[in-house]
């Protein structure tokens, strides 16, 4: 029976999404993937979801800043593994023009194991979706 | 009533809007902002670039063996500003419409690009020296080109000569 649900539950990660205080342009590029018939990017087999513990695939955007550093961490955990991160927009990645700031300590990966990364300041909707199908490539191969 | 039914008309002949991507390629308008190139043959060294970049993503540092200067653009820092592109002289650096950005996470400190500007020897004491571009001795020359090759030339022997013969040409 395990065998057989992990064969179905295969073709449709689920997406969650983590604010680490981002300044939105990342966040509306990624709202406009899900949102907008143009993208729709649940055509992969994906779906966004609301809550932690049920998501696959976790896209983060953001410089992952003091206040809100625990909070992530805290919501990281609650995600069930196997789980892929996907740090969106350059905030995460290198914490951008926001580098060096006096609340920023470090970038993303210092903290959390990310898988793929999404540079742009947002990135375009499009470039979203590749980092989306990367990553449902890689958590297919995490099972 | 008929209103509704024109809508619904114009969407079936329509069809979906709802692009194919990534299954079929999404052109990108031709001046979106994307992945940077840089033509070291062009680049002067002038520093703008690095000075300008809002991101920090561009480093400039002199090669080891002195032969030329390391240009580096790191992509994953950079916020396609198109700053710097704006502010070179001779347009070196400039902003490809290619949006595909998303890479695995090895790659992250790789997703740059590189090149190298060569200096030359000064054609009067061989110091090296980055020599100055066929687009920028446009600018500074005009049509006529730089006829009495000081663009060959290193800034103090520039100088000298320019001193020995002045400045005006007429
Ligand atoms: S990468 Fe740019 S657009 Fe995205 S959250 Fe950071 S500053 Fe905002
Ligand atoms: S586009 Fe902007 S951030 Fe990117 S290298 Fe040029 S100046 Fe720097
Ligand atoms: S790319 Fe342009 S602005 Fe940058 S150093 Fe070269 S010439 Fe100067």
């Amino acid at each position: 029976m395990a065998e057989f649900l992990q064969s179905i539950v295969k073709r449709s990660p689920w997406i969650y999404r983590i604010n680490a205080g981002s300044c939105n342009g990342c966040d509306v590029e990624m709202a406009t993937t899900a949102l907008i018939p143009r993208y729709d990017v649940e055509r992969l087999g994906c779906r966004y979801c609301g809550s932690p513990k049920h998501a696959d695939i976790v896209l983060i955007s953001g410089p992952v800043t003091a206040v809100v550093r625990e909070k992530v961490l805290r919501v990281y955990d609650e995600i069930p593994n196997p789980k892929v991160v996907v740090a969106v927009g350059i905030c995460p990645i290198s914490g951008g023009v926001f580098r060096e700031s006096y609340s920023i300590a470090s970038q993303l990966d210092a903290y959390i194991p990310v898988d793929v990364n999404v540079p742009g300041c947002p990135p375009r909707p499009q470039a979203i979706i590749d980092g989306i199908a990367m990553a449902i490539e890689i958590w297919r191969k995490k099972f | 009533m008929i209103r509704f039914f024109k809508v619904i008309l114009k969407n079936i002949i329509q069809g979906p809007s709802t692009i194919k991507y990534p299954f079929e390629d999404s052109p990108a308008p031709e001046k979106l902002r994307g992945k940077i190139v840089h033509n070291a043959d062009a680049c002067v060294a002038c520093h703008l670039c690095e000075y300008v970049c809002a991101g920090g993503a561009i480093k400039m540092q002199e090669s080891e063996d002195h032969q030329g200067i390391d240009f580096v653009v790191w992509h994953d820092t950079c916020t396609f500003c198109g700053l710097c592109e704006y502010y070179c002289p001779t347009k070196a650096i400039h902003l490809t419409n290619d949006y595909h950005t998303a890479h695995v996470q090895a790659d992250k400190y790789n997703y740059v690009e590189k090149t190298f500007v060569k200096k030359q020897p000064c054609i009067c004491c061989g110091e090296p020296m980055v020599p100055i571009s066929p687009a920028m001795v446009e600018q500074i020359y005009g049509q006529e080109g730089d006829i009495r090759g000081l663009s060959k030339m290193c800034p103090q022997c520039r100088r000298k000569i320019l001193w020995k013969g002045g400045v005006s040409k007429s």
